[in-house]
């Protein structure tokens, strides 16, 4: 009980401010500052929200778009933490790719849409591949940069101490990266979720860019915002989430930048 | 004073490194031996080469040229263990696992090194912290975790790296008198670097005198303040003397060496 008083206490300001966010747009469209046609009271929002739910669409959109988030962030987890390893622990290694993701990051991964659909089958795998490939490279460069950034006399004092090999990456390397790399599976989460939401909208009739979408296109607009809420609830939800995830499996991490 | 056998042999040792395409000479033919069960403090200004020292002690680092020997007296204890400077303890292991990081690099049982752990923390006074993260201790209390992991396996030689200089006075003495009641109980060899003459004379047993690079051996003082020896004898007459004594060497060595930061080819900017 306390320790809730407490936590609402300390984050009130977190829970507030949508609430007046959302309280001065109720009262924005309600008075007519915001047309109402194109800014449906959050109110009403809500109704056609739960009309989605019972009905089954909502569900429907939401499980598509979230198993596709899961199989490209997976994919994208696997590869980006496996090769970032293996860059930050091999200079040659790095000094070879980093030329090649350096030109390839910066291109909107959407872009890549049409070519993946050449290599695998287009549809599905496609779009999953296509979503894995931004959020590949977030998470290949933050564990890179995790192992190198590691304290050089921790290593030499593991060293000292007889760890070597295997063991002194398990021990060691792997631990001391582990902050950057769930910063970068947050990053990698977060933007699967926005580029699974926009491969929907331009290709896709499942999901919750393609409710979204399909919405605005009969001008259903209170449809289209609650797909909008949802696609927000849903990347909160994914972010605080893999925090909470982080503070349970390394707690040690928690006070490091106050030290 | 020299044994049949001393523990810690250095005969000749230089080291050169690499450096910008130059070859710099960090320590010049250095030779000092400790006997067992001595506290050694090898003493110089910055840039002598004291850490290098003591890291081809450590084996983290081989010397150029020149033997380092260290006499084993228990078969499958490791020769050197190190305290580190900046302390170098593990972050994501509890106190108890940071103690223990070495014995299970090596092998040993878990029954085994739960006692060891709960022993060392003893000894060092943070029993109550063993299962804290490091980074939930002042520095005074991560400098004893850093005592307790390198006692903890047992060596022939205990090296440390100026392992009070990050700290601040007041925890700086407590440190020291507690390192002083802990090589009283196990009578370890120790040696023990630093720039500081305020920690080698209360601490050592001699006190070796590097010079500014490349670091060779300028004196050996032997420190003859009695044993076993508290912090107060810095009031006695003896050890202001001997103070004194060493200080006119090692400030002409300090003078040298920052003479020859500002000047590094001594030929004029």
């Amino acid at each position: 009980m306390k320790a809730s008083t407490r936590w609402l206490a300390e984050h009130s300001i977190a829970i507030v401010s949508p609430l007046v966010l959302l309280g001065a747009w109720e009262w924005a469209s309600a008075t007519g500052a915001l047309r109402e046609a194109f800014f449906p009271r959050p109110s009403t929002i809500a109704v056609h929200l739960g009309q989605l739910a019972a009905d089954g669409t909502l569900w429907g959109h939401l499980a598509t778009t979230l198993i596709r988030v899961a199989w490209a962030f997976a994919l994208a987890a696997v590869l980006g933490v496996g090769i970032g390893l293996a860059m930050g622990l091999w200079r040659r290694l790095r000094e070879g790719l980093d030329p090649v993701f350096a030109v390839i990051y910066p291109i909107p991964s959407i872009l890549f849409l049409p070519l993946v659909g050449f290599l695998v089958p287009p549809g599905e795998i496609a779009l999953v591949v296509t979503t894995a490939v931004t959020s590949f490279f977030l998470i290949a460069f933050t564990t890179t940069h995790g192992v190198r950034q590691i304290d050089r006399l921790v290593v030499e004092a593991a060293l000292h101490y007889g760890a070597r090999g295997w063991r002194l990456f398990t021990a060691v390397l792997l631990p001391g990266s582990l902050p950057f790399i769930f910063t970068g599976l947050r990053l990698g989460l977060g933007f699967a979720l926005i580029v699974v939401v926009a491969v929907e909208i331009v290709s896709s009739s499942r999901g919750l860019g393609a409710l979204l979408w399909l919405s605005w296109q009969i001008l259903k607009v209170e449809d289209m915002y609650a797909a909008f809420f949802v696609i927000a609830l849903v990347g909160a939800v994914l972010y605080y989430g893999l925090a909470a995830l982080q503070a349970r499996l390394l707690p040690w991490v928690q006070d490091v930048a106050d030290s | 004073m020299p044994t049949a056998t001393p523990k810690v042999f250095v005969n000749e040792v230089s080291v050169t490194f690499e450096s910008h395409g130059r070859s710099v000479l960090a320590l010049d033919r250095i030779s000092l031996q400790a006997d067992a069960g001595e506290f050694l403090c090898i003493v110089g200004p910055s840039g002598s080469g004291k850490s290098t020292l003591l890291r081809v002690l450590a084996g983290l680092l081989r010397q150029s040229a020149g033997e380092v020997r260290i006499q084993a007296d228990r078969p499958g204890s490791p020769l050197t263990a190190m305290v580190f400077q900046e302390h170098a303890l593990l972050p994501w292991r509890t106190v108890r696992d940071n103690v223990t990081f070495g014995l299970e690099n090596r092998g040993v049982g878990r029954a085994e090194r739960a006692a060891r752990a709960r022993e060392m923390l003893a000894m060092v006074g943070l029993t109550r912290f063993a299962g804290h993260y490091p980074h939930q201790l002042s520095g005074g209390m991560k400098q004893r975790v850093g005592m307790a992991r390198a006692l903890a396996n047992d060596p022939e030689v205990l090296l440390m790296d100026e392992p009070l200089a990050a700290l601040d006075a007041q925890t700086r003495t407590i440190m020291q008198e507690e390192l002083l009641r802990i090589w009283g109980t196990l009578g370890k060899t120790v040696v023990y670097v630093t720039h500081s003459l305020e920690e080698a004379l209360p601490l050592g047993d001699r006190v070796v005198l590097l010079t500014a690079r490349p670091g060779r051996v300028s004196r050996v003082y032997p420190v003859e303040l009695g044993r076993p020896r508290r912090l107060e004898v810095r009031a006695s007459p003896a050890y202001g003397a001997l103070l004194e004594t060493i200080w006119a060497q090692l400030r002409e060595e300090v003078v040298r060496a920052m003479a020859a930061d500002r000047d590094p080819d001594q030929t004029g900017a």
